[in-house]
């Protein structure tokens, strides 16, 4: 099964890393796993076969595409597709409901008060 | 660039040959690339980078082998192929073993079918019944002889040429009230523990009613069935291993145009 046909359930932290960090704009390999190490981009730690085998399952998916922009020949630019907005999009709101219900719980603290 | 830094891409560069040709074609590049931007990156510290490094190359190595084996190998025309083979090989199998199986035990029964009803027209002829089955001293147990045993028309024993631990077995109830209403009927009857006979029971008319008996030992008949049994098995998982070996290596050689349709 693609990760296109996973909308409605959880990605894993790879594949929403990689969403996220494309989510800004486009970015070649190594500013995704820069901007997926960072707290906002999901914390994950990835290496160069983890980001290019996930790019390559994206891109067959159709969420992701090469941006055809290059500064360099091996430095390729990849670009979040519609369908990649939409994917990412969903697990944000169903990361959001479980915040939501993390703070009804008062696991978190309220957010509106910080 | 450091020569540090230039000996670990080259070292980097030599592993990345490990993976799948498709995936090292469309990417080698790009790692190399994202290596070399992490040397020259000031926030990363190279213990901590080179312990991600193994373990990524390692895990991904490992998950991008799956990825290509699922890719070839999953591809619906390929288990299609091969599970309509394993289906019809199975079925050829079971024909090669049901078949002369059915030869055999059926051709089990002919002696004792001429034997039955020889014995049940001397009777309807006036034999009587006592002296239609000539004394005999067939041990059931061992012998591979066949034998004859004459029944009253309630099923007791009247004549036989065979015993089994020194007395005449009689077959159920159920197949005397078969006989009495179709005439004929042809079993495989177990008197005892281990042993298996091809019997044929003919109804008796005429002044003395009853039933006759004709018999077989069934061992030799079963021990080649065993080995019919046995050569279609053999055969199966041949066909089984040929089937697999080559859907294996049609998904092999079939392997690039599909990972190049999929790209």
């Amino acid at each position: 099964m693609g990760i296109g046909n996973k909308t409605q359930g959880p990605l894993t932290p790879a594949v929403f890393a990689v969403l996220l960090a494309l989510a800004e704009n486009d970015k070649h390999g190594y500013a995704i796993m820069k901007e997926a190490r960072t707290p906002q981009g999901g914390g994950i730690e990835m290496g160069p076969g983890t980001l290019y085998g996930t790019l390559d399952r994206l891109m067959r998916d159709g969420l992701v595409e090469e941006s055809g922009v290059s500064d360099d020949e091996r430095r390729r630019y990849y670009r979040l597709k519609a369908r990649g907005r939409k994917v990412v999009a969903a697990e944000l709101e169903r990361l959001q409901t479980a915040v939501k219900q993390g703070r009804a719980l008062g696991l978190l603290p309220d957010g509106a008060r910080r | 660039m450091s020569a540090h830094s230039r000996r670990i891409e080259r070292l980097y560069a030599r592993a990345l040959r490990l993976y799948p040709r498709a995936f090292q074609e469309s990417y080698a590049g790009p790692m190399r690339q994202a290596l070399r931007d992490a040397l020259t990156d000031s926030t990363l510290t190279r213990p901590r980078f080179f312990l991600l490094l193994l373990r990524d190359f390692f895990t991904s190595l490992i998950k991008e082998h799956f990825a290509m084996l699922r890719e070839t190998y999953s591809r619906p025309a390929l288990v299609f192929n091969a599970l309509v083979l394993a289906g019809i090989s199975t079925v050829l199998a079971l024909a090669l073993y049901a078949i002369p199986q059915q030869v055999l035990r059926t051709g089990a029964n002919d002696p004792q079918i001429q034997l039955a009803t020889d014995a049940a027209a001397r009777i309807e002829s006036g034999t009587v019944p006592s002296e239609a089955a000539a004394t005999g001293d067939v041990d059931m147990a061992r012998s591979l002889a066949p034998f004859v045993i004459v029944y009253d028309d309630e099923g007791r024993p009247v004549a036989s040429q065979a015993r089994l631990n020194g007395s005449i077995p009689a077959p159920p109830q159920g197949v005397f009230r078969y006989v009495r209403e179709h005439g004929e009927e042809r079993v495989s009857w177990q008197p005892g523990s281990g042993v298996r006979v091809a019997a044929v029971i003919e109804r008796v008319g005429g002044a003395h009613p009853g039933f006759v008996l004709a018999g077989r030992s069934l061992r030799e008949v079963e021990k080649r069935e065993a080995q019919v049994r046995a050569m279609a098995g053999v055969a199966w998982l041949g066909i089984l291993g040929l089937i697999l070996v080559g859907s294996v290596a049609f998904g092999w050689i079939t392997r690039k145009k599909a990972v190049a349709a999929a790209v």
